[in-house]
């Protein structure tokens, strides 16, 4: 299916049978139910620690304290700044090597059948299987308790995704215009650089985005490989609060949006990129 | 230009599977040597540590783990069939409604988007006991007259897990199916619509033959990502009330960090990724039936 064909509406008309009320309801309980907890979230950032207690709605005064308290009594800051770094380092590391490896794949059919099925087994195997080879692995070339290492397992770690969400753009990609390119006397490289690269951007933007994301909200992996309070990134410090006594709801929800506010912006801001992506390797 | 893909998957996935392996035969803590060559450190290791296939009988005769995989394949069956189910109907919704249809779609899309340490962080909030949404809702109702530990009792912790990951993980669905929704022949429907048949009827004959091959790629998906959960576990629950909610994850994690006990993980995590093949094989086939069926 053609990228844009996602977003066409024609056979609406006929599926169509208006508003009923049952629909409307339907409807407004679905978007209730999904966006419910993130509103009560904003709601307990706002209250204090005797206010969650009574366990209403609304908070009964705006307790805007959390904010503050949040980042002064926990390094939300360096923790964002950790989990943006290596997801940044991450998805830059799965691009580059999965957009030349996708496309040579396909083209060219490099691997045979063997090769696509081999990439994607690597994903079904579950993270934990990684984790203490891993461990040892970035012990032994130094690179433990480091945003740099992290980067590089997180852009190991994408690398089955983004050639399942590439692999249906490079399949969509007329191969006419890079056969008159070699004809023109352009090299792979030259190919690759100045015609499937600029014809594959949204596939690579959509693809981009989405390892970015899958990377900065991982947590297994970074938990156990960044141990120092100087790499951790922000699901673990999150998980953090869990370890007090008396547990500080008000501040873990601030920290939790102070987490979920980078990635809904980019959501928001990138939603037909996003669609685009997820959507592109589901459906032929 | 496939090799540096290929040699990092070899040094990051292939590489640790061998390691894997070999680990699942030793009697081995985290003192053991990465690099397995021909150096004195490395035959020794081997030649000491070497236990056979003492570990995998060991896990077997386990009940812990055996449980827990139950609980994990349990859990990865319900939560695909509750976030198919929901998903298809938000993304039939979805797609029938005439105005928002981009505002829908960006909320929905949130859940997905959401770190599942956080999605954690709300359904604590949201369950708690004390000033927990769900308490005071229901005790306004007077549906209970005290508040109920939902994640500390084991009647609900487990379905309360299930929910909150039915939740992250429906809008995923949704999108795909929506997707599907949108390439299907427009013609067939008006055809079944003027032989008079009624919109069920449509649904039934139609709509989900015709999604089914993209339903079964995305429970295959869900399948694996539910039997991959860890996140949600470890903040929401860490495995109780008592084992209600140790998932064999989070079990081969606490049995590695607690018990140092590599090569029993090691061990464990091979059968459970056999578990894993075991269970996703019948969902690929049928989504390759579904996909001759409909050529």
């Amino acid at each position: 299916m053609s990228a844009d064909s996602t977003f066409r509406s024609e056979p609406d008309r006929l599926r169509f049978t208006g508003w009923t009320p049952l629909r409307w309801l339907a409807t407004l309980a679905a978007v209730l139910f999904f966006v419910f907890p993130v509103v009560f979230l904003v709601m307990v950032s706002l209250k204090t620690q005797s206010d969650i207690a009574t366990g209403g709605f609304f908070p009964t005064e705006l307790f805007w304290q959390n904010y503050s308290d949040a980042f002064a009594s926990v390094a939300v800051d360096l923790y964002l700044r950790n989990s943006a770094l290596a997801a940044v380092i991450g998805a830059a590391i799965t691009l580059l090597l999965a957009v030349p490896a996708t496309h040579a794949m396909i083209r060219f059919k490099v691997g045979g059948r063997f090769l696509p099925g081999f990439v994607l087994a690597t994903y079904v195997a579950p993270p934990i299987v990684a984790l203490f080879p891993l461990f040892f692995l970035l012990k032994e070339i130094g690179l433990n308790n480091s945003i740099i290492g992290l980067g590089i397992v997180y852009g190991v770690m994408n690398l089955p995704v983004a050639f399942w969400l590439l692999s249906s753009f490079v399949r969509r990609l007329p191969v006419e215009l890079e056969e008159a390119a070699y004809i023109d006397g352009a090299s792979y490289f030259g190919v690759l650089r100045r015609v499937a690269i600029p014809l594959l951007m949204p596939g690579i933007v959509s693809t981009g985005i989405i390892c970015l994301i899958l990377a900065y909200n991982e947590f297994l992996l970074g938990a156990f490989l960044n141990k120092p309070d100087a790499t951790k990134t922000l699901p673990t410090g999150l998980a953090l609060y869990q370890g007090d006594r008396q547990l500080r709801y008000g501040q873990m929800a601030v920290a939790s949006l102070a987490g979920i506010a980078p990635v809904y912006v980019l959501a928001t801001f990138f939603q037909r990129w996003l669609i685009r992506g997820l959507t592109s390797g589901g459906v032929k | 230009m496939v090799t540096p893909m290929l040699a990092g998957l070899i040094v990051f996935a292939v590489y640790p599977f061998i390691y894997l392996v070999i680990l699942s035969l030793m009697k081995a803590n985290l003192a053991a040597p990465f690099f397995l060559d021909f150096s004195d450190r490395s035959l020794e290791f081997l030649a000491d540590s070497y236990v056979g296939l003492a570990n995998f009988s060991d896990a077997i005769g386990d009940t812990r783990y055996t449980d827990s995989l139950w609980r994990s394949v349990l859990y990865a069956l319900v939560t695909t069939a509750g976030a198919l189910i929901l998903g298809v109907a938000v993304a039939v919704l979805v797609d029938r409604a005439v105005k928002g249809r981009s505002l829908l779609r960006t909320l929905i899309l949130l859940p997905l988007m959401t770190p599942p340490v956080t999605v954690a962080v709300m359904w604590q909030l949201l369950l708690m006991p004390s000033g927990g949404w769900l308490n005071s809702f229901l005790m306004d109702l007077t549906v209970i007259s005290q508040p109920v530990s939902f994640l500390g009792t084991s009647t609900y912790a487990l379905p309360f897990l299930c929910l909150a990951d039915i939740w992250q993980w429906s809008p995923f669905v949704a999108l795909m199916t929506y997707a599907a929704l949108q390439t299907q022949p427009a013609d067939v429907y008006e055809a079944a619509r003027l032989d008079g048949a009624s919109g069920f009827r449509i649904f039934r004959s139609i709509t989900l033959p015709m999604l089914a091959p993209a339903l079964f790629a995305v429970a295959v998906l869900k399948l694996v990502i539910g039997f991959k959960v860890f996140d949600l576990v470890f903040v929401l629950t860490a495995g109780g009330p008592g084992q209600d909610t140790r998932l064999t994850t989070f079990h081969i994690y606490q049995e590695a960090i607690q018990q140092f006990d590599m090569g029993a993980a090691a061990a464990q995590t091979l059968l459970f990724a056999v578990m894993v093949g075991l269970i996703t094989l019948p969902f690929t086939a049928a989504h390759d039936y579904a996909e001759r069926r409909l050529s």
